[in-house]
């Protein structure tokens, strides 16, 4: 079982997103965004990690999604393996059209909001620890596949452009009913709240990760391989210093889960 | 360019018409070795070669008489781009630390960045892996007249510092920001870069042995070289002036972190293959001083001469004089020296694999000449010779021995009687600009990136990382000076400057390993300016003498790298003396660190360091009465080291669960910030007549002595009086953590003070948005 | 009245450079699309009553060009860009944050107190050699140069 974590020029979570996956018992290495496209069906699942690819130029992750590299991911997506987008990764996903997967460009992910108390009070770049409430069933995509629904994850997100917005006043409707909505920002307890700093970034309900019908192509703004060992989290969490240096942080389970839909799915 | 025959004004016209900063005896001083009137090329080589920023030629005899430059655990001294300090038998830490003050000023966002830009290169060229970044700034006053333009600038600067090292991909994990009149014109820009190498791994950046005699080539690799930064280092090297402004504009230069970031992978794959294959290449960035400062120091430094062909390098533009193809500062550039048989797979590399020219229109790797044995350094361009000179004449550069006279300065202790409600003095201390929290500002830093972040900023005196998976090890990062003090005495500016960047440090339960000093003064054509820089020097070597090395009995902590920026004024003023360090420390197991936020209800406070009347340059006396006074803090050598170990070692014996330093804003400040950096609703109760002093209660919260309040485990108490007592420290148990959302502190049987922490935390959190609005 | 500013790169513009490389070399339109130009515009909405717009202008662009590297042309009420391109302006079509700090800060910090509004976008100059070049510009617009759930588009005329 091999992954390829996908390098674009730009990215810089590379490494640590590589080690996040082995740590949860996958293997893998780091494909340079020009190498023969061809090349990639040789892996199992694929992720597309954080960064800044082409340096934001026109829009995050615009010139990336047009990419021969993407065309392949494309194709391998409709066979169903598994495609985990991270930040810039989910941005690249969004404006491939590979999320929300409804045909097309559906959503935008736009710059930050901070709204309290019905004032702006922030704008922009924001780097902070924030805990996920996954929303949808276990089983429901490939990321999230051992979670259960009310699960608590708890990671970092450090981004300008996580705010999800769309001009399709359906497509909310249509993505809760599907249990397309993975994760929403909460506070540490689990509570949704639309205001800022819960709502880190504005985003339309609290949205923190999507995937696509299949459910085998999942993207979120936060970065689980931040928290995949316990010594990364913050102080005032009690798991982090239980343990060796090996042991498990919270974001570890998105990389589980991808293994076990890999295993599942039957090479 | 005639020089030989003319008279002294008429040189200096010719001089100063082409641009060049060069005196009229700098400049006959080159003709006479010369033997003939040296080319208008020549002269801006020079020019370079020998500014203050290349040269150091009025800082490096003072360096070299104080400070201490090795040490057991140096793998490699200030000779290089960046210093390199042992971990373990395996593995290094790579650090660089400069500034970038002047083009700040003009273009904060530009400037910032490529502050950053330019220090991540120096590690990164060592072959390391860049790991972590700190900044230390140094604003003007924010509330005072230049206002506007203060806060524009501050803005502009944390923008270029975190769109640059967020895109970069490295973590900020320390820094700090101090405003104070004194930088209204004249903002200081430092930044600190460390990186990790294995110790066979380090890659050297002059021209290996054999690299003559074997004709080496010499690659320029990056960005088309255009005129961004033509007269940086000139620029650097003088004082500030409005009506230069436009000129001042087109010396700085323009950072690109999306070019650099694939650069570092670029040399990533290339310092692999030459590891593979068994090859020693040089490999410099180019920086200050450009494509001469680099090409001429790899050769120099190697016994070897160049012959370079401006040609055959690539340029945003043919019609650019060779002065300015040959000293222009074009950001993201490196310079590598293999042999030829390397070379086009070191051309593929970056031209081919990493897609330069499709990356950043014009960008890739050219061969520009080769290592030549006959000591000459030698450019040609359009078919002509524009440059023949001795190398080493060219970068030995040149010695001033400045004037030195010392500052009259007249201050004194005021006559003051202290305010009725301490506690709303604190609360104005906590939200002043220098003492609130920094979160403000570190928000918009990625400090999470590379996944190897243990301690962030915020939750304790430094930062913290894993940089090497697999691996328990974790370097600590702490920067830390106090331009008041400066402004009271220059020598113990210094000297407090090195104790608290260690105390930083060892209140996680790091122990220092090395430091690093950045020294920013104004005109040392000044004698007292200069006697200013002495002083400070002065200061810190003492100190970093006396606080030895962990292990190690009178052994200095070694300082393998620095900066020196002089010329730091402008017709308004000249910046108060800041010699800012930063201290990088070791911890073999990272779990084994502690925060600062207070932990558990019934655990016991301890004050480390006695409290003296030392008020000078306090936020108490400044915040509070708007004076300066004059009892500067000073460091007392024995108790600090004693003090320093002594937190180190109760951290790792697992008696002390959180440590603070006490600086700015004293005990009281200190106090506050443990509470409020966990938000658990956790307080304290302190009873300061255990510090057995004098003092009223007002200075012995606020004296700005050096110390610690250390949480020692409910329980453990007996084992930290032991330990304390075993190195004759006083033991002043202050009181206990509570679950009570407050401080009281009580004095002589009356509360002196009682803060409400969410009063507080308001206070403390909303003071430094105040100031950069 | 409205006062423009065009700003443009006069060191090489990489991104443009980049948006060019990839309409040509991954969406088809290396035959068609000669040559591409970016320009930020400035619309900055300023009382009735200045007496000196070219002034005001100048002043304006102290802050907001920063000439290291830019050049800009200053125009009151419209724009007009040169012959030979289809100009099509993106910007965006939610709140625009940076627009929105542009605005505080002219005024409150530097004193403009005369500006009512900031508007931000980017003209990119397409050099078509198509049939029907507003069309493809349209096209292109819309397959790369804009998101529409964030992004308005119009073609300059």
């Amino acid at each position: 079982m091999r992954i390829a974590v996908i390098q674009f020029p730009g990215t810089n979570c590379e490494h640590e997103t590589l080690a996040a996956a082995r740590s949860a018992g996958l293997s893998g290495e780091i494909f340079r965004w020009n190498r023969p496209a061809e090349e990639l069906s040789d892996f199992d699942g694929y992720i597309i990690p954080g960064g800044f690819s082409y340096q934001d130029r026109l829009r995050a992750g615009a010139i990336a999604s047009k990419e021969p590299v993407m065309d392949a991911l494309r194709e391998e997506a409709d066979r169903g393996k598994p495609i985990i987008g991270i930040c810039n990764g989910f941005q690249i996903l969004v404006e491939s059209g590979l999320l929300p997967g409804l045909g097309g460009v559906n959503v935008a992910l736009a710059q930050n909001v901070m709204v309290s108390k019905g004032e702006i009070v922030r704008r922009g770049f924001y780097c902070a620890w924030t805990t996920l409430r996954h929303e949808a069933p276990s089983k429901r995509c490939s990321g999230s596949f051992l979670l259960k629904k009310g699960d608590l994850v708890r990671m970092p997100l450090a981004h300008a452009e996580g705010n999800l917005v769309t001009v399709d006043e359906k497509l909310m409707e249509r993505l809760n009913e599907e249990n397309q909505v993975v994760f929403r920002y909460c506070s540490e307890t689990g509570e949704v709240d639309g205001e800022f700093p819960v709502n880190i970034n504005g985003s339309r309900e609290n949205i923190a990760g999507i995937c696509n019908p299949e459910g085998n192509v999942l993207g979120m703004m936060p970065h689980p391989e931040r928290s995949s060992f316990a010594w990364q989290l913050p102080p005032t969490d009690s798991r982090k210093c239980v343990g060796d240096m090996n042991a498990a942080g919270p974001g570890r389970r998105v990389f589980e889960s991808m293994k076990r839909y890999i295993e599942v799915r039957g090479c | 360019m005639k020089i030989i025959g003319l008279e002294d004004q008429e040189v200096k016209a010719n001089l100063r018409s082409a641009g060049l900063g060069l005196s009229v005896s700098e400049a006959r001083s080159i003709a006479e070795v010369l033997g003939r009137d040296p080319t208008v090329p020549e002269l801006f080589n020079y020019d370079t070669m020998w500014s203050e920023h290349c040269s150091y030629k009025s800082s490096r005899a003072t360096l070299n008489e104080f400070l201490c430059t090795s040490g057991p655990n140096v793998v490699q001294g200030p000779e290089e781009d960046a210093g390199i300090v042992a971990i373990d038998d395996e593995w290094c830490v790579v650090i660089g630390h400069e500034s970038h003050n002047h083009p700040s000023q003009i273009l904060p966002n530009e400037g910032a960045a490529t502050g950053i830009g330019g220090i991540v290169r120096d590690v990164n060229c060592m072959g390391a892996k860049v790991v972590a970044t700190a900044d230390p700034l140094r604003f003007g006053d924010p509330f005072g007249e230049d206002k506007n333009h203060v806060r524009w600038v501050a803005e502009g600067v944390v923008d270029g510092i975190w769109q640059y090292g967020n895109a970069l991909g490295v973590p900020i994990i320390a820094g700090d920001v101090v405003f104070d009149d004194s930088f209204d014109t004249n903002c200081l820009v430092n930044v600190v870069a460390i990186g990790v190498v294995k110790r066979g791994e380090i890659v050297k950046s002059r021209a290996p042995a054999g690299a003559g005699e074997n004709g080496y080539d010499v690659i320029v690799i990056g960005k088309p070289t255009d005129s961004s930064g033509f007269g940086g280092v000139t620029f650097a090297s003088e004082e500030l002036r409005e009506e230069d402004e436009e000129a001042n504009r087109g010396a700085i230069q323009i950072p690109d972190p999306f070019l650099k970031n694939v650069l570092f992978k670029a040399n990533e794959a290339l310092f692999k293959l030459t590891r593979d294959e068994g090859i020693t290449i040089g490999f410099k960035d180019l920086g200050g001083g450009g494509f001469t400062c680099a090409s001429s120091e790899m050769g120099a430094s190697a016994g070897y001469g160049m012959d370079l062909d401006l040609d055959r390098l690539h340029k945003a533009s043919e019609d650019l004089p060779p002065q300015v193809v040959a000293c222009a500062e074009t950001q993201e550039r490196f310079m590598l020296i293999c042999p030829p048989e390397l070379t086009p797979r070191a051309l593929k590399i970056y031209n081919e694999d990493w897609d330069l020219p499709n990356v950043y229109e014009g960008a890739r790797a050219s061969v520009v000449g080769k290592v030549t044995t006959d000591g000459r350094y030698i450019t040609r361009y359009r078919g002509m010779v524009t440059c023949d000179v001795s190398i080493e004449h060219l970068t030995r550069g040149i010695r001033y021995a400045r004037e030195e006279r010392p500052r009259k300065i007249s201050l004194s202790e005021p006559a003051i009687a202290p305010p009725q409600d301490l506690t709303s003095a604190l609360l104005k201390i906590l939200a002043s600009p220098n003492v609130s929290s920094r979160e403000h500002i570190y928000r918009y830093y990625d400090t999470e990136v590379q996944g190897n972040s243990v301690i962030r900023p915020g939750e304790a005196d430094a930062g913290l990382i894993a940089p090497v998976r697999g691996k328990s090890f974790g370097i600590a990062l702490s920067v830390d000076a106090n331009p008041f003090y400066g402004r009271i005495s220059p020598y113990w500016a210094g000297a407090t400057a090195v104790a608290e960047a260690m105390r930083n440090v060892a209140a996680i339960g790091a122990y220092p390993a090395t430091l690093t000093d950045c020294l920013n003064f104004g005109n040392p054509e000044k004698p007292e300016a200069f006697w200013e820089f002495r002083e400070c020097v002065r200061g810190l070597a003492d100190a970093a003498k006396a606080l030895w090395l962990k292990g190690y009995e009178e052994t200095p902590v070694p300082i393998v790298s620095g900066n020196v920026s002089f010329y730091n004024e402008s017709p308004e003023g000249t910046v108060d003396p800041s010699p800012i360090i930063a201290c990088v420390g070791l911890i073999d197991d990272v779990r084994d660190a502690v925060t600062m936020n207070l932990k558990r209800a019934g655990d016991s406070i301890y004050l480390l360091g006695p409290r003296f009347d030392e008020l000078g340059g306090s936020e108490y006396y400044r915040t509070i009465y708007g004076v300066i006074g004059a009892n500067v803090p000073m460091v007392r050598f024995d108790l600090e080291r004693k003090m320093i170990y002594a937190t180190i070692d109760s951290i790792a014996q697992k008696i002390v669960v959180s440590a603070h330093d006490i600086s700015n804003g004293g005990l009281a400040a200190t106090a506050a910030e443990m509470a409020l950096a966990g938000g658990t609703g956790l307080g304290l109760k302190l009873a300061l007549d255990a510090v057995g002093s004098d003092l009223s209660a007002d200075r012995l919260i606020f004296s700005e002595s050096s110390g610690f309040l250390l949480e020692c485990k409910a329980g453990a108490e007996e084992e930290l009086e032991t330990l304390l007592k075993g190195r004759s420290l006083a033991i002043m148990c202050l009181g206990k953590v509570t679950s009570s959302p407050e401080i009281v502190m009580t004095h002589t049987g009356k509360t002196v003070v009682r803060l409400d922490l969410l009063e507080a935390k308001k206070a403390w959190t909303g003071g430094l948005g105040e100031a950069m609005r | 009245m409205l006062i423009n500013l065009r700003v443009w790169l006069k060191i090489p513009d990489a991104e443009a450079a980049t948006v060019k490389n990839t309409l040509r070399r991954r969406m088809g339109y290396e035959d068609v699309l000669a040559e591409l130009g970016k320009e930020r515009l400035w619309s900055i909405e300023v009382d009735e009553t200045v007496a000196d717009p070219g002034d005001l202008a100048r002043r304006l662009a102290r802050d907001l060009v920063n000439e290291n590297k830019e050049s800009y042309r200053a125009s009151v009420d419209s724009v007009k860009f040169e012959e030979g391109y289809v100009p099509v302006r993106v910007g965006l079509s939610i709140e625009d944050g940076e627009a929105v700090s542009t605005l505080n800060r002219l005024r409150n910090r530097l004193g403009f107190d005369m500006v009512r509004g900031v508007e931000r976008s980017v003209v990119w100059k397409l050099a078509l050699s198509s049939a029907e070049p507003e069309k493809t510009a349209e096209e292109i617009a819309e397959r790369l140069l804009v998101n529409p759930h964030k992004d308005f588009y119009e073609i300059v005329r």
